[in-house]
């Protein structure tokens, strides 16, 4: 039987219908699974689709089959190298709409270090983009990332994004498939909590299941900076879907389950605000830092 | 000598200093410097990236072993920037706080199961 991903965006319906196929497929042995994407397939969500169909094939004991794929979607998963992965041809971007699909192993930081700079963040087709909005950027993305290296016990981290020139936004996604937001706090901390509750903990400043050393910053900073910015958080957790938008948060509960996370992050690229830190220095005092 | 520098670059290796365990190199430099009651220039000269997972193993760590008011005394920063000088004081002041009552994440979570979870 073929699955169907029809009109996937980067949305509550999208991660609900990619998880779905997910969950039907994960646990098949020596099967063909056969995968048709139609009409659209935000390309950030390739990270995901990456992630899932990586234990789907459960190293190579099953197949994956593109059967069919809108011609649209072909070229931008081309473009984006994640069609390489299964058997196509990368396709020129020429005019650098994608930011490439890739597939690290937690130790891979250089890699990933190389990869952030040469192909997000030195990217000339924002040439209005201050440098404070860069090192903004820059700093949640590796925020982000040494979370997924340190409490996910992924074997991959999948990261891919998209430009988007007409709105001035950058998405960037990061996806473990690992051990996931509840998991973890049950095995560190001991306490049964729902994946809900699980991501609303996390996103309280100083929480951390880290054991004999303070954490918990990274979210903070990340969503501090995403409220400022009017940019847009999603988190993706077991069965949750969290997200931060105009400035509200939001939680729902997903009809499946992802083992690992997903942090999808939008951010302004027009954003003329300074940060320059004189609101944070006067709150901190960083003349007196310990 | 009772003055020592510690270059963040030549101990991690690199200009990115993201992850824990090379904040725990840090860490080693600076107990050790504490505990032989030196006043150490904390340099970070050609770093470009912190992060706070880097932070919090190199310096917010000490605030386990060591008085904060000996920290105080003997620590001081060079070359980093204002936006590093923020991250690192957010990081300080966590651990500060974190160390003091090692017991507020399981209470914390508590008060999570305590509440309506939402769904």
């Amino acid at each position: 039987m073929s699955n169907k991903l029809i009109n996937i965006h980067n949305d509550f319906h999208g991660y609900n219908e990619l998880l779905k196929f997910y969950n039907i497929n994960k646990d098949k042995f020596f099967d063909d699974i056969e995968v048709i994407l139609e009409e659209w397939f935000d390309a950030n969500l390739s990270a995901l689709l990456g992630g899932t169909l990586d234990k789907i094939q459960n190293d190579g004991l099953n197949s994956i089959n593109f059967i069919y794929l809108s011609p649209n979607i072909q070229t931008i998963l081309q473009k984006n190298n994640f069609l390489s992965f299964y058997g196509y041809n990368k396709r020129d971007d020429t005019y650098h709409s994608t930011i490439e699909y890739k597939k690290f192993k937690p130790s891979d930081s250089r890699y990933f270090h190389q990869y952030l700079e040469d192909d997000l963040l030195n990217h000339t087709r924002f040439p209005n983009m201050s440098d404070v909005l860069h090192e903004k950027i820059s700093e949640s993305i590796h925020e982000m990332f040494v979370n997924a290296q340190i409490h996910s016990e992924t074997d991959f981290i999948y990261t891919c994004g998209q430009y988007f020139y007409q709105r001035n936004e950058i998405n960037f996604t990061i996806v473990d498939t690992g051990i996931g937001f509840a998991k973890r706090i049950q095995k560190d901390l001991g306490f049964e909590i729902s994946s809900s509750q699980a991501i609303t903990w996390a996103m309280i400043d100083g929480n951390t299941t880290k054991q004999g050393v303070s954490g918990g910053l990274g979210l903070i900073i990340l969503k501090e900076f995403i409220m400022n910015n009017q940019g847009k958080i999603q988190i993706v957790s077991g069965d949750a879907f969290y997200e931060l938008q105009n400035k509200k948060e939001n939680i729902k509960k997903l009809d499946a389950y992802l083992d690992g996370s997903v942090i999808s992050m939008t951010f302004k690229t027009n954003d003329t605000k300074t940060y320059n830190f004189s609101d944070e220095k006067e709150k901190l005092n960083i003349d007196d830092i310990f | 000598m009772d003055r020592i520098k510690i270059d963040i670059f030549s101990i991690v290796g690199q200009k990115n200093c993201t992850l824990p365990e090379d904040g725990d190199k840090v860490f080693r430099a600076l107990e050790r410097g504490l505990k032989e009651e030196k006043q150490i220039l904390i340099s970070f000269k050609n770093v470009e990236k912190l992060t706070t997972a880097f932070l919090n193993n190199a310096i917010g760590k000490l605030y386990k072993d060591f008085d904060e008011e000996k920290i105080k005394q003997s620590l001081s920063v060079v070359e980093l920037s204002d936006s590093g000088k923020v991250r690192l004081k957010r990081v300080v002041n966590n651990a500060k706080n974190y160390f003091k009552n090692p017991d507020r994440m399981r209470e914390s979570i508590r008060e999570i199961l305590g509440e309506d979870d939402g769904e």
